[in-house]
């Protein structure tokens, strides 16, 4: 790859007197981690800084080098590491991923093979279904970060206000959810979007997004059974949601807070990620600043339930959260793996729980704490599925073409049209 | 005559009206900016600060100095930019404005071309290059790619200057016993200026506002320029939704270096901008 | 400067070197800058290039099999066909809101010249970035100003209402905010324009009996035509390009294609679906059907070159 960006480089002969100044000096792997500093790069603000801090320090304890944090923004995520992972002169040496786009990473290369720490790092405890998206042919390459599977939130006095229970099946909830709604209050606010939550809807009737056929992978919108979640959604979306068919997955707590000026609430129930807990409840005058507000937890007021499945028990929501890897392209083999060590020790584990992300190694899920909100995690976790690990996912994904495919089906189009027409879009690129 | 008055008096309305319309949003900003975000959350706007003033939202915006970096960056790499482009496109004008020569018609040709490039398709290149020589995350990086897309327009809005400059002039100056450096410094240059004010906001503002190669050139954090910081206001993440009232904080500190860039140029802006165009 | 215009334009000097020297910093600036990508985005533009070439592997050569899957591409017609249409409307109502603006300009008195010119001034100098976040908060569906205010007409429900969540109405808040952002552009050329007429010729025509509109249309457009058909090129060539408002614009928005316009779906098709190849021939293709469409400007300005 290098010779031939040298080579083209030649072409314009200014380039050429520039590439002579060039410093890349290339040191290898040497084996040992002492006074390697290396760079982590964190997807969005996620990952508190007391977590952040303490991996700086631990790292420097444990080599002496300095770990640098760079949060990258999710929406430029991919154009960035797209160019930096095969640099080797500028590639993070470890990086958070999405999970559901390492596979494409993966498959392509851009990971170190860390099979051998496996065990090390948590083994048979880690989150499977993280584990299996980044693996090959038996090789493990990019490992569990952190889970957040989504859950129900829903305002107790709007439910008894209107006579409704929690429900505990899936078309008790759009029962419920539709007698809740007037034009001013959705029943159920969900964005016509906003795929990550809507897919649960899918894998509740046991459908999915695609199968894998052999060697190739074939999107599956169009199976019967998918087919059947998707009208279940759409029939949510329309005679219970007020939320804009092209709002995704942003923002949706805002509409069921209480404002402080007494403006009623625009949704009783909304579904979102666990650590979402933290900005619902009574808005009120921040104590520390009086120009800002906070969001104050009322369980008079809040409830919060798991997604029902079809006939009861738990729906399979999607396993929202991200994988971790070391790049490999980096020249700091050793002390990637020794912050990975960090990132896999029982106290880094424990402080991801106790900050309400769900820790990768399943010892430390009491770590969550033992309110509604761990066990809601935890419950909604169970049966928790993840996007198909097929190599072009990133690029189904990041093509937008689920959220064009859920708002159209959501905007009240026909369903098995769309399906067969986003079916043909998806196998384009699934494959990689 | 009265019909005239009248006629006259509704024209100055409407354009007091028009004025209103296209300060609005600017004026919007303004106001938002200085209303605390707890009161911009309520339904009701609010088209004057009064009571709820407040300047918390800009020190909230400064607050974690990564503000400074990114203003210091977009300062470094603008002037870079408007210096650079101004004198290469100044020389560049006068070539093909003054001088005949084999390859000027290609010359002046792809000047127009390259400028119709979509360039949104380059960045994996733009990366390639800008890291196997080691600067990544540079102002210099980073420059040099603003300094192509910017110069073939600001060659092609010169020329017309100086094209427009009589040589008789120089020439008379000359025979004065001005040496060729004086004459021009003394006759060609002022009567330029108009045009390189022209050029020079206009590479101002693209080396100001561009983002699109900033953020694959300049992925770390201590790299931002300005509209990738603001870029970070805006965006709403899974644990925050967006601070209104910081974020107009943070665009109306985006504006105010231009703000002032082009109240310090505008007398000689408008007469650029006409006599380039006339020319092109 | 208009003044300089006619006639005066010197002999072309054949000094053999000079113009070469002179010609090299601009020439190399650009080679360093755009040289490589430029070469590589027509090769790869010819190859089967996605994440996989990027991280390695070698990349195949597959002659026109990118542009010939575009010609049945129908999301592709679909964006190029909006992405025109944009462009030739928001270009046609930026230039003929400015025309209005300059002619308004010169009719009304000093002071409120001025204060007509500062508010355009301000608009002109909003980043973009800035002012494409200031029209989302304008428009915002639940907070927003815009909704609120048309929501005070009576017989008018526009509480709520999702500008950017439908294409015609989010292609017309990026339309408005494209025009606001440009006129002041458009005016100030013209009205610079416009003074240079002179009030002799106007009180005369006014004298022989020519209205208000025969004035306009025989005086005023013959003086500004040179100032617009440049000022229309330039905003043809910049609105069909358009990326950062409709990338911040979606943003804010929905992430389905039928926002797209050129720029945002090439970014689309490299950045995020990791198909280079397609990428590079969608640039190809756009840069074609520009000079496609300003050709007889290009053809008049080399013959006028030439002329010298």
């Amino acid at each position: 790859m290098k010779r031939k960006i040298g080579a083209l480089a030649a072409a314009t002969a200014a380039l050429v007197v520039l590439a002579g100044c060039s410093t890349s000096g290339d040191t290898t792997d040497t084996g040992s981690a002492d006074g390697q500093d290396i760079t982590f790069w964190l997807m969005g603000g996620d990952t508190p800084d007391a977590l952040r801090d303490y991996l700086k320090t631990e790292y420097n304890k444990a080599t002496g080098g300095t770990l640098t944090i760079e949060q990258q923004d999710w929406s430029d995520a991919l154009a960035k590491l797209t160019t930096a992972l095969p640099d080797a002169d500028n590639t993070p040496d470890v990086t958070e991923i999405g999970n559901t786009w390492s596979p494409t990473f993966t498959t392509v290369g851009a990971f170190s093979d860390i099979s051998d720490m496996y065990d090390e790092l948590g083994g048979s405890k880690l989150l499977q279904s993280f584990v299996d998206v980044g693996a090959v042919d038996g090789k493990n390459y990019a490992m569990p970060y952190y889970f957040g599977s989504r859950y129900v939130f829903y305002r107790k006095d709007l439910y008894a206000a209107a006579g409704q229970e929690v429900p505990t099946t899936l078309p008790q909830l759009t029962e419920a959810a539709t007698a809740l709604h007037t034009d001013a209050l959705s029943g159920f606010y969900l964005g016509g979007e906003d795929w990550r939550n809507g897919v649960s809807w899918i894998f509740a009737y046991g459908g999915d997004l695609a199968k894998k056929d052999g060697d190739t992978w074939k999107s599956s919108l169009s199976d019967p059974k998918t087919i059947e979640g998707l009208t279940a959604l759409q029939e949510l979306y329309t005679s219970a949601s007020n939320a804009p068919v092209t709002e995704s997955d942003s923002t949706p707590w805002v509409n069921i807070n209480t404002q402080p000026n007494a403006t009623a609430p625009e949704a009783a129930t909304i579904i979102a990620p666990g650590w979402a807990h933290w900005s619902i409840g009574d808005l009120a005058e921040d104590p520390n600043d009086s120009t800002k507000t906070v969001a104050t937890w009322n369980d008079d007021v809040f409830g919060t339930y798991v997604l029902p499945g079809v006939d009861g028990g738990v729906a399979p929501v999607f396993a929202g959260g991200s994988n971790i890897a070391i790049s490999a392209a980096s020249k700091n083999q050793a002390g990637a793996r020794e912050l990975m060590k960090i990132i896999f020790s029982d106290e880094y584990q424990q402080m991801l729980g106790e900050n309400g992300l769900g820790p990768a190694n399943s010892d430390f899920l009491s770590s969550l704490g033992d309110d509604q909100f761990a066990k809601a995690l935890a419950d909604s976790a169970q049966g928790s599925k993840l996007t198909p690990a097929a190599p072009g996912w990133a690029a189904v994904e990041g093509s937008g073409l689920l959220e064009e495919f859920f708002g159209k089906v959501n905007g009240g189009g026909d369903i098995a049209s769309l399906a067969a027409e986003y079916d043909q879009k998806i196998d384009d690129i699934i494959n990689g | 005559m009265t019909g005239a008055r009248v006629g006259r008096v509704a024209l100055s309305v409407l354009a007091i009206v028009l004025a209103i319309v296209w300060i609005f949003p600017v004026y919007w900003m303004v106001n938002s900016s200085f209303i605390s975000t707890a009161v911009l959350q309520q339904f009701t706007p609010h088209f004057f600060p009064g009571e709820y003033f407040t300047v918390s939202n800009f020190t909230g915006a400064v607050a974690d100095g990564s503000f400074f970096g990114a203003l210091g960056m977009s300062v470094t790499i603008t002037l870079i930019v408007v210096v650079v482009c101004l004198i290469f496109a100044f020389l560049g004008a006068v070539a093909i404005s003054r001088f005949k020569f084999r390859g000027r018609k290609s010359f002046v040709l792809a000047l127009l071309l390259i400028q119709m490039l979509p360039a949104e398709g380059l960045f994996i290149a733009q990366y390639k290059m800008v890291s196997s020589v080691g600067l990544l995350n540079t102002v210099l990086g980073v420059s040099v790619i603003y300094i192509a897309a910017v110069i073939p327009f600001t060659i092609w809005m010169l020329r017309g200057f100086v094209a427009g400059v009589p040589a008789e002039l120089e020439e008379a100056a000359m025979v004065d016993g001005l040496s060729r450096f004086q004459a021009f410094m003394r006759i060609t240059f002022p009567l330029l200026a108009p045009g390189l004010v022209a050029s020079g906001v206009y590479a101002f503002l693209q080396a100001w506002n561009e983002f699109t190669v900033a953020v694959v050139l300049l992925p770390a954090e201590s790299a931002q320029t300005l509209p990738l910081w603001l870029r970070g206001f805006v965006q709403a993440s899974a644990t925050r939704e967006t601070d209104w009232g910081q974020v107009m904080a943070a665009s109306t500190i985006v504006a105010i270096p231009v703000i002032i860039f082009f109240l310090i140029v505008q007398g000689r802006m408008t007469s650029g901008i006409v006599g380039g165009a006339v020319k092109g | 400067m208009s003044t300089h215009t006619a006639g005066r334009r010197i002999q072309p000097r054949r000094t053999t070197g000079v113009p070469y020297v002179l010609i090299v910093p601009a020439v190399v600036a650009l080679l360093l800058g755009l040289g490589y990508p430029l070469v590589w985005q027509f090769i790869t533009a010819f190859q089967d290039y996605g994440l996989a070439q990027q991280f390695g592997k070698p990349p195949e050569w597959v002659g026109f099999d990118n542009f010939a899957n575009l010609l049945w591409d129908g999301e592709f017609w679909a964006v190029l066909v909006r992405s025109l249409v944009f462009c030739i409307v928001t270009a046609a109502v930026t230039v003929v809101i400015g025309v209005l603006m300059a002619v308004l300009m010169n009719a009304v008195g000093r002071t409120v010249r001025l204060i007509l010119q500062i508010s355009m001034l301000l608009a002109w100098a909003m980043p973009v970035a800035a002012a494409t976040t200031v029209f989302i908060w304008l428009f915002d569906r639940r907070r927003g100003v815009v909704n609120y205010l048309l929501d005070m007409i009576p017989g008018v429900d526009m509480n709520r209402f999702d500008w950017l969540g439908h294409p015609l109405t989010f292609f017309l808040v990026a339309m408005i905010l494209i025009v606001w952002m440009s006129v002041p552009f458009v005016s100030f050329a013209v009205y610079a324009g416009l003074t240079q007429i002179s009030e002799e010729v106007m009180e005369a025509a006014q004298i022989d009996g020519a209205n208000a509109w025969q004035r306009f249309r025989r005086i005023i457009v013959p003086m500004i035509r040179p100032v617009l058909s440049i000022v229309l090129l330039l905003q043809l060539i910049w609105d069909l390009r358009v990326f950062a408002q409709i990338t911040l614009l979606k943003d804010a928005g929905s992430k389905a294609s039928d926002f797209d316009l050129l720029g945002t779906y090439i970014y689309k098709l490299g950045a995020a679906a990791n198909d280079f190849g397609v990428a590079s021939a969608v640039s190809i293709v756009v840069l074609v059907i520009t000079i496609a469409i300003s050709w007889v400007y290009v053809r008049e300005l080399i013959k006028e070159d030439e002329a010298q």
